[in-house]
Order: structure tokens, then sequence, then C-alpha cells
């Protein structure tokens, strides 16, 4: 914990700035219920009304308040994003250190693999598999982790191979440090750092990916999410002709470019002041 | 952190295309439930019952009481004479569907990652001729900063600003329609004005791309010795960036061209949704909103390939201008 606040505290003014904007986040995705009294799926109001003080941001058509959908919206986005970074970090690396340990048949099978996901076209993939295995987050996280593990996994394979050959290693080897034990005293903290570089990457990769899909009308219909404003907004008949926009687009998609960009700006940020 | 690619050959991207059409024909059999509640019974829709020999019938129409194996070699054979099935929705051939539309998303495509290219590569070039002056630090973070924030994003804001708001541009759709056309110029002008837009949220997201990688090759390049000699020669600023130094930039620029069109595909279809573009992207949602799961997997065997081969002859070119890889 200390770490992390040194960490934030060698950042320059944007990336501190781009940290508060993402507690901000978090705040409204872990206590939604707390900073709205309206309910993200029951109507609450006219239908289409402009921002007010009743309705922060005003309302959709169905007259459910859009500050509360947004609130709502951060959690999904959020849960999307760290499930997804969390599994293909995890399995990433997991995947990169065993190939780069062992080496071999193991490790040729799992470049193939990489290369094969290198240059399959992402979205269209997902857009197959999201419409056939039926919009849940749960689907959506292993889809989005499906294609996001190859980044970690190359980057943690080339670091082993280098360690791999170091002094200390091989002496470890010698006095009989089994893999586990290499794994755990050795590799992961060197590791560590590029790692979590590329987790944050993940993270933002992993929110516009299901923004996307959601927009495309492959999010999940139970929970509210940014993406999925906008697919219901869009397909509102005629709405640039009316002033609707104004609110029922603009604020879920100024929520996406702020949550990416304060993601971009914190990576930048640790990749500079770690590696 | 260099990103390196390997190169591929031939026979892996066969080997990668039999995997995408392995992974299409299983899909669909994974599912949970029956073909036939599959194909006939959707929620709030009247639900046909069939009785067994009608299914016994069907099945064996479709080929459906066949092993497996037998099943797959047939789909394959089909597939390679060209028969992505039967549009549930559109009940028409896939492949006519996705032929009569693809003209589209591949014009968008292709004029957008072009154009991005000669944007980036121009805008690198400069930045690099200016390192670390303020223009340089302003065109790096602006458009490091742009290519993060997704396309169709970018293309919402067009929309809705210069579409919507200051009605500069035709909202939606590929052309317009119910108008005669006087000359064929007013046609295309037509379809340009339409395409503009997308155009240009494709090619915004994309530009940073290329602008690093021209930055970076050209950094490295003006220091060397064979600048200074043009430069000593007395020679024109213009004519040194843009012809000794841009020259040996080049391959890198080419092939990075080619792998972009996977991404620029991605982004096309979400795009081509923002503004109801009559491409296949649009399709393809439709195919989503129908659940016309036959619609859906041709067009993403369609993309795929249409990917591959850009990798390919990325790599093909890359072999070429290069001539250390083998």
């Amino acid at each position: 914990m200390k770490k992390v606040s040194n960490l934030i505290k060698a950042f320059s003014f944007l990336g501190k700035a781009s940290v508060m904007v993402m507690m901000l986040f978090f705040i409204l995705a872990i206590i939604p219920s707390l900073l709205t009294s309206h309910s993200p799926y029951i109507p609450s109001g006219g239908a289409l009304t402009p921002p007010s003080t009743l309705h922060w941001m005003g309302t959709d058509d169905l007259g459910i308040d859009l500050w509360a959908q947004i609130c709502h919206g951060a959690r999904s986005s959020l849960i999307v994003g760290f499930g997804t970074a969390f599994l293909a970090a995890g399995g990433g690396s997991l995947i990169g250190i065993l190939g780069g340990y062992y080496g071999g048949k193991l490790d040729g099978c799992l470049m193939r693999s990489i290369d094969l996901m290198m240059v399959v076209p992402e979205l269209p993939t997902m857009i197959v598999l999201g419409a056939f295995f039926g919009p849940s987050k749960m689907n959506i996280i292993i889809v989005l982790s499906l294609f996001s593990w190859t980044r970690p996994a190359r980057i943690v394979r080339s670091k082993i191979l280098s360690i791999k050959e170091e002094k200390y290693v091989k002496v470890a080897e010698g006095y009989g440090g089994g893999f586990s034990y290499l794994a755990r005293r050795h590799f992961l903290p060197q590791v560590f750092p590029l790692i979590m570089v590329n987790f944050i990457k993940l993270i933002s990769r992993a929110i516009v990916a299901e923004a996307s899909l959601s927009f495309l009308g492959l999010g999940d219909p139970t929970s509210k999410s940014w993406g999925l404003i906008l697919n219901h907004a869009m397909s509102f008949r005629g709405i640039y002709f009316t002033d609707f926009w104004k609110w029922w687009i603009i604020f879920p998609l100024l929520c996406i470019v702020l949550m990416v960009l304060a993601i971009s700006l914190i990576s930048k940020e640790i990749e500079n002041l770690l590696c | 952190m260099k990103k390196k690619r390997k190169i591929l050959g031939f026979k892996q991207y066969i080997i990668i295309f039999l995997c995408i059409i392995t992974l299409n024909f299983f899909i669909p059999r994974l599912m949970p439930g029956d073909p036939f509640t599959f194909l006939s019974a959707e929620e709030g829709q009247d639900h046909t019952a069939f009785s067994s020999e009608d299914i016994e019938r069907h099945k064996k129409y479709y080929g459906l009481d066949q092993p497996l194996w037998q099943q797959y070699i047939s789909y394959v054979r089909n597939l390679l004479k060209g028969d992505l099935g039967y549009s549930i929705h559109y009940k028409e051939e896939v492949l006519t569907l996705v032929l009569s539309r693809i003209a589209w998303t591949l014009s968008l495509v292709i004029a957008s990652v072009l154009l991005s290219a000669a944007i980036g590569v121009f805008l690198g070039t400069i930045s690099a001729y200016y390192r670390n002056s303020s223009l340089d630090k302003i065109l790096y973070s602006g458009l490091i900063t742009l290519s993060e924030v997704p396309s169709f994003i970018i293309a919402l804001v067009m929309l809705f600003y210069f579409a919507a708001h200051l009605k500069l541009f035709p909202l939606s759709g590929g052309m317009s329609h119910f108008v005669d056309f006087s000359s064929r110029w007013e046609m295309i002008k037509d379809i340009l004005l339409h395409a503009f837009l997308p155009l240009m949220a494709l090619t915004i997201t994309r530009i940073g791309e290329f602008y690093l990688l021209a930055r970076n090759s050209m950094i490295s390049i003006l220091d060397k010795a064979y600048i200074k000699t043009a430069r000593g020669k007395g020679l024109k600023r213009r004519r040194i960036l843009f012809y000794h130094a841009l020259r040996n930039a080049i391959p890198p620029i080419v092939t990075r061209i080619f792998l972009s069109f996977g991404g620029a595909l991605g982004g096309a279809v979400l795009v081509e949704n923002v503004f109801n573009y009559p491409g296949v992207g649009r399709l393809m949602r439709q195919g989503v909103f129908f659940r016309d799961y036959p619609l859906i997997q041709g067009i993403f065997v369609v993309m795929t390939l249409f990917v591959l081969v850009m990798n390919y002859t990325a790599d093909a070119i890359y072999k070429k201008l290069d001539p250390r890889v083998s």
C-alpha cells in the first residue's frame, strides 16, 4: 500500500488528476445507490426530460434517470475491465513463465497459438462468440480474455528467457530449487512491474471492447453499461433531429472517453517510473 | 518493449484459416439445444412443433444424421465452393448478401488506412525533424491521446457535431436515395459526401500508430551520415526529408499498412453502425439483432479471409523489401 502511494506521489500533475478521475469512477461503481435516489431500471420521471435538479443528467425515452444508469454503468465497465485484466494477465503470465522456463515442445505450442491469435481479427471473432454464447458479463469477460492473454504471455516469456540464464537462478537450481520455488522467489518479483503496466493497458482495452460490444447490442442486457445506453439512444428513431442527444448521448460518451484517457495516462506514468 | 512480429509462411496461414473454419463449424454444434428449436422457436414467436418423422426428414435433408466428421468435410467442401449458407432473416444466400455490401466496407477501410498512413507519416517526419520542439511535443501527446479513443466514439462525436448540429454533412447512409443525379459526377460527389465523416472517424484513430512509427524511424535515420552529406551538398530541407530520408523509412510503414487492415475492419464494423453505412458491419449487426446465425458466421469467414490475405501480403512485402529476413 505504501509503495502504491509513493508511486502516485511521483506522478506528474496529469497523472495525479487521472488517479483522481479513476477514484471518482470507483466511488460511482461501489456505492451507486447512495449517490442517486433513482433506480436505473424503473422509470422515475417523464420521458426525455432535459437535465434538471431532479434528474441531473435528464432521462431517457422510458423516463429512466440517466445519472443512475451512468453510476451503474461505471460498475459494469470496471467489473469487465478488471475481470478481464486479472484473468488475462494472470493466465498470460503463467503461460509465459511455463513456456519460458520449460521451453521445448510446450513453448513451441504456446508460441504457435500466440501467432495464431495475433492475426485473427479481434472484433469479428468477438461478435461471433458473443452472439452464440449469449450476452452475459461472465461470457464477455471470458471472450475478451481469450484475446488479451497473448501480450502479457509474450512479454513475460522473453523476460523469463533472459532471467533463466542468470547465475543466481542457476545456483538456485543447483541447490535443488524446483519450478514453483523459482517462480515464487525469482521470476514473479522481476516480472511483476512488467505485468503491472500490461495489466492497466488490458483494463482500458477491455473497457473499450465491452463498450463496443454493448454498442453493437451484444452487451449484458440485464445490467446497465455505457455502451448499452449509447446503443439504446442510437436506436431511438430520428434522435439526430431532436435535442435529446445533448444529454442522452453526451454523458455516457464523456464517461467512456474520460475513463479510457485516465487509464492510459496512468499506465504511461507507471511505465515511465517502473521500466 | 519492442513489438516483434513473427513472419509466417503460406502454410501457417492455411493452418490458421482451417482453425477458424473449424471453430466456425463447432460453435453452433456446441450450443445447447437442438437445431430445430434453434431455427424455429424464437422468444415471442409461435413455436412450430415438428413430428418425429419431420425431424428425421429434416435431419436427413440437412445431413445432420451423418457422423460429425462427414458433416465437417461437407461443410468445408461447401465453403470452398463459396457456399456460406442461407440467411434466415433476409432469405437469401449469405454470399450474395455479403458481396452486395462488401464494396462499401472495403473502400472505407482501404481509404482510411491509406489516408491515416499518409497523414501520420507526414506529421511523423515533421515531428522527427523538429525533435523536442514544442511543435513535436504537441503533436506527440495530441496524437497519442487521440489514438486511445475508440473510433466509434469519435464517430459519434462527429455525427452529432458536424452532421446533426452544424448540418454540414448527411446524417446516415451511403448515398441519397430517390434522387435522380444529373450526372455521374453528381453521384460520386454524393457518395463522397456520405463517406466523409465515417472515413474521418476511422482515419483519426489510426494516425497515431503511423505517426509513432514514422517518427521513430525518421529520428534514427536523420542521424545517419548520408543525411549530413545531403545537407552538406546544400540540398533543400524538403528534398532531404521527403526524398533522402523518407525513402529509407518506407519498408516498415508499408508492412504496417497491410497489418492495419485487421484493426481498421473492426473499427469499420462499429463506425458503419454509427452512420448506418450500408456495409458488411451494418449487415453483421442486423444479423446479431435478428439472431441470424448463418449470416454472422458467413460475414465472419469473409472478414477473416480478408485479414489473413492482408497479413500474408504484409509478410511477403516485408521479405521482398528487407532481404535480411529469410
